[in-house]
């Protein structure tokens, strides 16, 4: 049977299986079957008499169809995806512990006198814990819980407070470590930590476009963000900027000399030795060790004697809830960026430090440790098996020549590259409407990755030039930010439901989308300075 | 751990000592016998030619833990190999026997359904280990700076059977993801009728992974093919042919979900099916009371709970 028949049957067989609700997964799998049938024994679909005759069934333990279990034992073994339950289960000991809500009151405390601190107050935090796991429906729901009634208790606009709290809360999958990248990465081989840290400027990016947002709208209409009542011998003004600066001073002296302590002991060892071709340890050469002495002296000295020891006490109380997610993110990005480990190695170390810094907080129990697991396991198999599917039908729709004959097609018919891009982002904006990112990422982007690497690379963005090898590099950033997007469209962006679900009754889900509206156009414009401006995310690239 | 608005009576508390201790020592007892299960296909089923069997006889002596202890009954296999042997398949029934149903699980669930929930408590105590593997080599590697050669490859071995098994608890769970968007509006009689279509779809493709597949997996586990690595894990051996294992199981868990499910009433699913009500009442209580304030902030009724059902 030719390629153009096979794909057609594939697209309607899968869009007939997936509107009868059958697990995305499977119906992938057993597509994958179909494939390689339509392939190599179209006789048996006509006549199923014929069964034991044809290349496929007529070798029974072997033959063609062997390429599913080699499919998906290949993912079995496959290194990186350890990550996917480790940071799933990092994000799940973060929910439950406290350190969410301290940090909220850290942040809460130096920005309740500004117009719109809450609302400013949950997207830095949402960024914060974006940069700490990868997981969107967790921080809707924190955030929800958290910040949602103090919102609306301060008599904040309510469209403001819901689309502040969904649309930062699902900037979880832009900001490194992300499992939607560390799965786009997966699927068409591209370097995780070249995806990570191409990532990070959109989406700090599209976090400052928010804030701009927020603050802006609040400026022009002050009654959409009252102001608290002062509370009595609450700090004000320079004072609270003197107490900021003594807290980041014991910041930076606690970070600091634990940096000079860890360079001293690779000196004192002798392991940070420059050896030629290898790469030097990250700080860790003997160079840097009067940089981090002199900034503990400094932060030492400014806090004797410029803010005094009574005040450096009162902003370390009022700070130290920060504290605990930067150690998070110090483990985690440093783990990755630092060249000490692999994703894999940070994701377990990241899920180890949340647990000690659970035990230290005394909130550690069998209990919380039991039910992180469970929560773990169910979404490791809900991400892992669709990925195994779609792992099979790859497989079977490659070796049928599929791909190939797609990007073909579509680059034969001459179209202007803009043109489909544009189409392709309109694709994904509607399936991600209806579908979960991971459906997403692993039946749609196989297919359109190799159309825009056939694609003249020139003629994709409007300004600057993007390097050919960060090409599906962009691809997944951008496939990123269509995904948060597609977390808030309606009628059914999950961010929406995960509101809801801890929302007060009053509001209704259409409240909840009316909010989103004005930080849909915020996610779009974010999108589209990535499609005029590719080279954005060379920036931090090498 | 009582929540007034759950509709069940029974003890839900999950996590106790025993839920832990039984899983684990299965792990420890089928490692055991994994490891040593060379011995078992020399004993039982031999490769036929003589160089193989040499080999693999080999491979054993290298491996056996405690190559001094005599063989007991047959050339091979120690007593210790044999009580594993015998003890695997005890604590896995008293593992079956005792597992409880978490607040967070799925509602639904007959005495079938205790074999995918056990094996889901297996996993969760191979997430352990392999976290622990990991937390050991950073230690020895950048403190001790003597890395191990076993690490890397233990974790990928172990995160093998989590991937696998953690499908298998998820198709029990009905949380595989799916689309709701033209099934909740269909008449329950359609349902039924697509959730048979889905379920013989799912047989069908475990029916031709195997038919296609076991070939090359039983050969692997008959050869007890290794990783070739220092270490030298059998994770062709093994992986392979639970690979099949898994997914035939997963499709009979289908059927039951098939045959559990005729009778429920539909419900109308959302994005907000996986966090459940016990999961809030937590985030509820580690947040704090100055998060939630005086705002009643309940589940809004547009939502189906999946736990309602029936």
């Amino acid at each position: 049977m030719d390629i153009g028949t096979i794909s057609l049957v594939l697209m309607l067989g899968l869009l007939a299986l997936l509107a009868i609700g059958m697990p995305l997964g499977f119906a992938s799998a057993i597509l994958a079957v179909l494939v390689l049938f339509m392939k190599f024994e179209p006789t048996f679909l006509v006549d199923p008499m014929s069964f034991g005759d044809g290349l496929l069934t007529g070798r029974p333990g072997a033959g063609p169809l062997n390429i599913l279990a080699q499919k998906i034992y290949g993912l079995m073994t496959d290194y990186v995806l350890i990550s996917v339950p480790l940071f799933i289960f990092m994000a799940a000991l973060l929910e439950r512990s406290g350190i969410a809500k301290d940090m909220y009151s850290s942040l809460n405390v130096w920005l309740n006198r500004t117009r719109g601190g809450i609302a400013i107050v949950t997207s830095i935090m949402a960024v914060i814990m974006a940069a700490m796991s990868g997981i969107i429906g967790g921080e809707v729901v924190l955030l929800g819980l958290i910040a949602l009634p103090q919102m609306l208790r301060l008599g904040y606009n309510q469209n403001l407070a819901i689309g502040t709290i969904c649309a930062s809360g699902s900037l979880g999958t832009m900001i490194p470590p992300s499992i939607v990248l560390i799965i786009y990465g997966l699927i068409t081989e591209t370097s995780i930590k070249a995806l990570f840290t191409a990532a990070f400027l959109p989406g700090l990016m599209l976090a400052s476009f928010i804030i701009i947002y927020i603050i802006i709208r609040t400026q022009i209409h002050p009654d959409h963000a009252p102001l608290p009542e002062p509370v009595e011998g609450e700090p004000e003004g320079g004072e609270k900027w003197a107490l900021f600066g003594a807290f980041i001073a014991v910041l930076a002296c606690g970070f600091c000399s634990i940096l000079f302590l860890r360079t001293l002991f690779f000196t004192v060892t002798g392991q940070n030795a420059v050896v030629e071709g290898v790469e030097p340890i990250f700080w860790g050469t003997p160079d840097y060790l009067p940089w981090f002495g002199g900034i503990v002296v400094v932060g030492l000295a400014l806090i004797f004697f410029a803010f005094g020891r009574q005040r450096t006490a009162t902003g370390w109380r009022m700070g130290k809830g920060l504290v605990a997610p930067i150690v998070v993110i110090g483990v985690v990005l440093g783990s990755i960026y630092g060249g000490i480990t692999g994703i894999t190695e940070a994701a377990g170390m990241g899920a180890i430090s949340v647990l000690i810094l659970a035990i230290m907080r005394g909130e550690a129990s069998f209990e919380l440790v039991w039910d992180s697991l469970m929560r773990t396991l169910k979404s490791t198999g809900t991400i892992i098996w669709v990925t195994i599917g779609a792992a099979a039908l790859a497989g079977a729709y490659t070796i049928a020549g599929g791909p190939t004959y797609v990007a073909n097609t579509i680059i034969g018919a001459d179209l202007p590259a803009m043109g489909i891009l544009l189409t392709m982002m309109l694709i994904l904006l509607f399936m991600g409407a209806f579908m979960d990112w991971v459906g997403i990422v692993l039946l749609i982007i196989p297919v359109f990755l190799p159309i825009v690497q056939r694609m003249p690379i020139e003629e994709i963005g409007l300004i600057g030039e993007l390097q050919p090898k960060y090409l599906a590099v962009w691809f997944g950033v951008l496939f990123c930010m269509n995904m948060q997007v597609s977390f808030l469209s309606p009628p059914f962006g999950p961010a929406a439901f995960y509101l809801k679900s801890v929302a007060p009754p009053h509001i209704s889900l259409t409240d909840i989308f009316k909010g989103f509206l004005p930080f849909i156009c915020i996610q779009l414009i974010a999108l589209s300075v990535l499609i005029i401006w590719p080279p954005i995310i060379e920036i931090l690239l090498p | 751990m009582s929540s007034p608005t759950s509709p069940q009576d029974e003890d839900l508390s999950t996590g106790s000592l025993v839920e832990w201790v039984v899983p684990l020592a299965f792990v420890g007892t089928s490692a055991w016998l994994v490891w040593h299960f060379p011995a078992f296909i020399l004993e039982f089923y031999p490769p036929k030619g003589q160089s193989q069997f040499e080999q693999l006889a080999a491979l054993y002596k290298r491996r056996d833990v405690t190559p001094d202890m005599a063989p007991l009954f047959g050339q091979f296999a120690d007593a210790i190999d044999w009580i594993a042997a015998i003890l695997a398949p005890i604590l896995f029934a008293i593992g079956v026997l005792t597992v409880k149903r978490a607040r967070m699980e799925f509602a639904d669930w007959r005495p079938i359904d205790r074999l995918s929930v056990f094996w889901g408590r297996i996993t969760m105590m191979l997430i352990v280990l392999l976290v622990s593997v990991m937390l050991y080599e950073v230690f020895v590697r950048y403190v001790l700076e003597a890395p191990t050669l076993w690490a890397n490859e233990l974790s990928l071995w172990l995160a093998g059977f989590v991937f696998l098994g953690a499908g298998l608890y998820a198709m029990q769970q009905r949380s595989h993801i799916r689309i709701f968007l033209l099934y909740d509006v269909c008449p329950r009689w359609l349902q039924r009728t697509f959730d048979t279509i889905s379920t013989l779809l799912i047989v069908l493709f475990a029916f031709f992974l195997v038919y296609g597949g076991y070939g090359e997996a039983l050969d692997k586990l008959w050869r007890w093919e290794t990783f070739g690595t220092a270490f030298d894990p059998p994770i062709p051996a093994t992986i392979k042919p639970i690979v099949l294992v898994i997914v035939c199981l997963v499709a009979a868990q289908a059927v039951i979900n098939l045959i559990s499910d005729w009778n429920a009433v539909p419900v109308v699913h959302t994005a907000a099916d996986d966090i459940d009500e016990d999961e809030l009442e937590k985030l509820r209580a580690s947040v704090g009371d100055e998060g939630v304030g005086d705002i009643d902030v309940t589940r809004g009724s547009i939502q189906g709970n999946q736990s309602e059902r029936k």
